[in-house]
């Protein structure tokens, strides 16, 4: 289960995130959605561990990542937008790296690495330096690499960027077989059509602030239109800007 | 076209400028105030070198005209060097290019700007610093306003035919390698290629010029002067004009200008020219994909895996992880050779020294010199630190979120990077300090007590690598050789240097209270003990302080970490 209390971060006296307050259930699977400069990465970063929350507090499986982050980060996984990695390490190599940061000991290891590369068909490449992989092969390394420890959370940001339309519908499948083991799924996107295909709870962020959440169906109510989520997107943000 | 393609980096130096906060203008002030010092000591250190020459009868001009020349030549090839460094990064691998070449701009005009660039970023620092060697020439020959005229004059070309050749140069290799490739060979051989110079330098040892007696015949000594001239060379060209207007002679040097002037522009004719043939098609081989197999080493990693096993899975992965991306690294690992150089002269230097012949007794001189080779030996190691230990904590480089959302804590990192550089660090001090220590005949008091200070300043020298380094991160270096040169890797020599500093200071005068006593077959009093056990134990606590310190500075600089 995630919790955010009163989430709030401020660059240089911006609001960035302001006064977030969320919880989302074990097993779901969430899109968080917003126009650029809403803050969905800057939120994403905080639950990741990677940037401090100005106020407030973020509670993963009940634990503070503030007070407790390693604890935290033990059961998370994070998938950033950009797939900056350790260019001279081959895939393999990376792999076994990420693995020893989560403190996981030989036994089996290699099997289950073996098995993650031919999941995302980089076993061909598993001993190439990464910089010679292209951004799609980065990137599925990257998620890869996030679900070697089998993480109760797992933290996406733009899943789809990069990736082939073969590659996105094994992430896609990969994500629902994930919820259906009961780990939750925390998506950042802006592809629309992604957050209303998979993802089972909405929350529309824009400001810093969520403006409107639930399922497609809560949503399309509260913005009082029909059709397809980018109507109803599009109705709410522009309401916030007018306002 | 030209001046809009030209001017991203002047609008990003205003805004830069113009934009930036305190602590960046503090930086800029560091950095100019410490760039002021140098210029101002190198331009009295050359005054002194040159009234030093001219006081010297039928010689002095000699010995003047040969440095200038020499000095010129260094520039020029300095020029060059330097020039094909920056426009493989301006022509070929920076980012921006690709917005260039997309863009309706003519492939000419893209060429020139960023040739321009590359003059840029080349020319200023050696111009900056060339400077007060040219302004002591002008000082001491007192020199008309013609001299500063013709300065400006000569500088001008002279850069223009460097740039013009070290991008030919750059064009060329790309034809035939990968501009990373390329890049991987040009900074190989040109180590190689300081190493070989500076041992050459040093084993023709320059120190016996100074002592013309040691020659039999003054033209053996002239022969041993002879700079590398010659007269088809922009240098000598330079210097031929230059020393007319210093020893205030009119004629000769029309030609010179001619020569000089006339090649610079045959030389953008031909780049211009060659650009259009073979520039664009080394720019789009380096946009394709290389295929780079790992390469093995597997005894040093099984060596690290096993030393660092005690450590934990996780400190044991980063450092296995350090230590495969340094030996793939061509930037990184070849720097070894420099390190290489640097130990053999050190070690050289002390079995030439002439010990028997000095006028001091000998056995105070030896033990005098162990002292300040400990000193010595903390500054090599610092050196070796600001380029290998300060960067470690960039050496992240953007893949640093791995780092910050896994479980490993910010303390276990710090850790992790100062245990992986304290052993090898620790062996290499030892073994320069017990072996000059055995070539100086050292009393066995001074070896321990050398081997034992050195020990612990290593510590504190790495420590301050390590923490400085995250306290001045760089994730966004393009090389990470860049981030030894920064602001942070000044304020580390700095602070290391005055560290080792006190640690003599501290040491020095109980030590020698000790020997004179000893040697003097007199007997230590109370107040002199304490003395001396106040002093150890300072040298203790100032230890256990640049340990405690910097790690702790660099952990709070992670912790408030921005990225």
């Amino acid at each position: 289960m995630i919790r955010f209390e009163n989430l709030t971060k401020i660059y240089r006296g911006i609001k960035a995130v302001d006064d977030l307050n969320l919880q989302i259930p074990q097993g779901t699977i969430f899109g968080f959605i917003g126009p650029n400069g809403a803050g969905k990465t800057t939120t994403i970063k905080m639950m990741a561990g990677v940037l401090r929350p100005t106020r407030g507090r973020i509670y993963i499986d009940g634990l503070d990542i503030a007070k407790e982050p390693s604890k935290v980060k033990r059961i998370i996984g994070f998938i950033p937008d950009r797939p900056f990695l350790y260019e001279r390490l081959s895939g393999l190599e990376f792999l076994r790296f990420k693995a020893g940061l989560y403190g996981m000991k030989e036994d089996r290891l290699d099997e289950r690495i073996w098995d993650l590369l031919g999941l995302f068909e980089l076993r061909e490449w598993a001993d190439e330096l990464i910089e010679s992989y292209s951004h799609g092969m980065k990137q599925r390394l990257i998620i890869a690499a996030s679900m070697i420890h089998d993480p109760q959370v797992i933290i996406v940001d733009e899943p789809m960027v990069g990736l082939d339309p073969k590659g996105a519908k094994l992430v896609k499948e990969i994500f629902r077989q994930w919820a259906g083991e009961g780990a939750t799924v925390f998506i950042s996107t802006h592809t629309l059509a992604l957050a209303q295909e998979i993802c089972q709870q909405i929350a529309i962020v824009d400001k810093g602030r969520i403006v409107a959440s639930g399922t497609s169906e809560d949503l399309r109510k509260q913005a009082g239109v029909e059709g397809d989520l980018e109507r109803t997107f599009l109705k709410i943000t522009e309401g916030v800007a007018g306002k | 076209m030209f001046r809009l393609l030209i001017s991203p980096k002047f609008v990003g130096f205003k805004n830069g400028l113009k934009r930036s906060r305190s602590k960046i203008k503090i930086k800029v002030l560091t950095l100019t105030g410490t760039g002021i010092l140098f210029w101002l000591a190198l331009f009295f250190l050359s005054c002194r070198v040159l009234i030093y020459f001219s006081s010297q009868e039928i010689i002095g001009d000699i010995l003047a005209r040969h440095l200038l020349a020499m000095a010129l030549l260094i520039f020029f090839s300095l020029l060059i060097f330097s020039h094909i460094i920056t426009a493989l990064s301006n022509l070929y691998i920076s980012q921006d290019l690709e917005l260039c070449h997309s863009s309706p701009a003519r492939l000419t005009e893209i060429f020139l700007s960023r040739s321009f660039y590359t003059v840029i970023d080349s020319s200023w620092m050696l111009l900056v610093f060339g400077l007060p060697v040219m302004m002591a020439y002008g000082f001491v020959y007192h020199a008309g306003l013609d001299y500063y005229l013709s300065l400006i004059h000569v500088s001008f070309p002279l850069i223009i035919i460097a740039a013009s050749l070290g991008i030919m140069l750059i064009m060329v290799l790309v034809r035939f390698f990968p501009a990373q490739r390329a890049r991987d060979i040009i900074m190989f051989l040109s180590l190689i290629l300081i190493v070989i110079l500076y041992l050459l330098f040093r084993f023709l040892r320059p120190e016996r010029l100074v002592n013309p007696e040691t020659f039999i015949s003054v033209a053996q000594y002239l022969g041993a002067l002879k700079a590398p001239d010659s007269p088809y060379l922009p240098s000598h060209w330079a210097t031929e004009i230059l020393w007319a207007r210093l020893i205030k002679y009119t004629g000769g040097h029309v030609l010179n200008h001619l020569l000089l002037w006339s090649t610079a522009f045959a030389l953008v004719v031909i780049d211009i020219w060659m650009a259009g043939l073979i520039y664009f098609d080394g720019f789009s081989r380096a946009q394709e994909a290389k295929r780079r197999s790992r390469t093995g080493r597997k005894i040093l990693e099984r060596i690290v895996s096993v030393i660092t096993r005690p450590l934990g899975p996780d400190m044991t992965s980063l450092i296995a992880k350090d230590v495969r991306t340094f030996f793939r690294d061509n930037s990184q690992w070849s720097q070894l050779l420099l390190l290489g150089a640097l130990v053999v002269v050190y070690l050289y230097n002390f079995s030439v020294l002439p010990l028997e012949r000095s006028p001091i007794r000998s056995i105070y001189l030896q033990n005098a010199l162990s002292f300040l080779n400990i000193g010595l030996a903390g500054f090599v190691i610092s050196a070796l630190s600001v380029r290998f230990i300060f960067p470690a904590v960039s050496s992240e480089g953007q893949a640093f979120w791995i780092i910050l959302s896994s479980p490993l804590s910010p303390r276990r990192f710090l850790w992790s990077k100062f245990l992986a550089y304290l052993l090898p660090m620790l062996v290499l001090a030892e073994m320069l300090i017990i072996y000059t220590n055995y070539l100086l005949k050292v009393t066995p008091f001074m070896m321990a007590l050398s081997s034992v200070t050195i020990f612990f300043l290593v510590f504190g020298i790495v420590a301050l690598g390590v923490g400085l380094g995250a306290v001045y991160p760089n994730f966004r270096h393009e090389n990470i050789a860049q981030v030894a040169t920064g602001f942070g890797g000044l304020i580390y020599m700095i602070i290391s240097s005055v560290f080792i500093a006190l640690v003599i200071m501290l040491e020095a005068g109980p030590v020698y209270t000790i020997l004179s006593t000893h040697f003097r077959g007199e007997e230590i009093t109370h107040l002199q003990w304490i003395w001396i056990v106040g002093s150890f134990i300072m040298v203790i606590f100032l230890n256990i302080f640049a340990v405690q310190r910097p790690m702790a500075a660099g952990l709070k600089a992670i912790n408030g970490y921005e990225g």
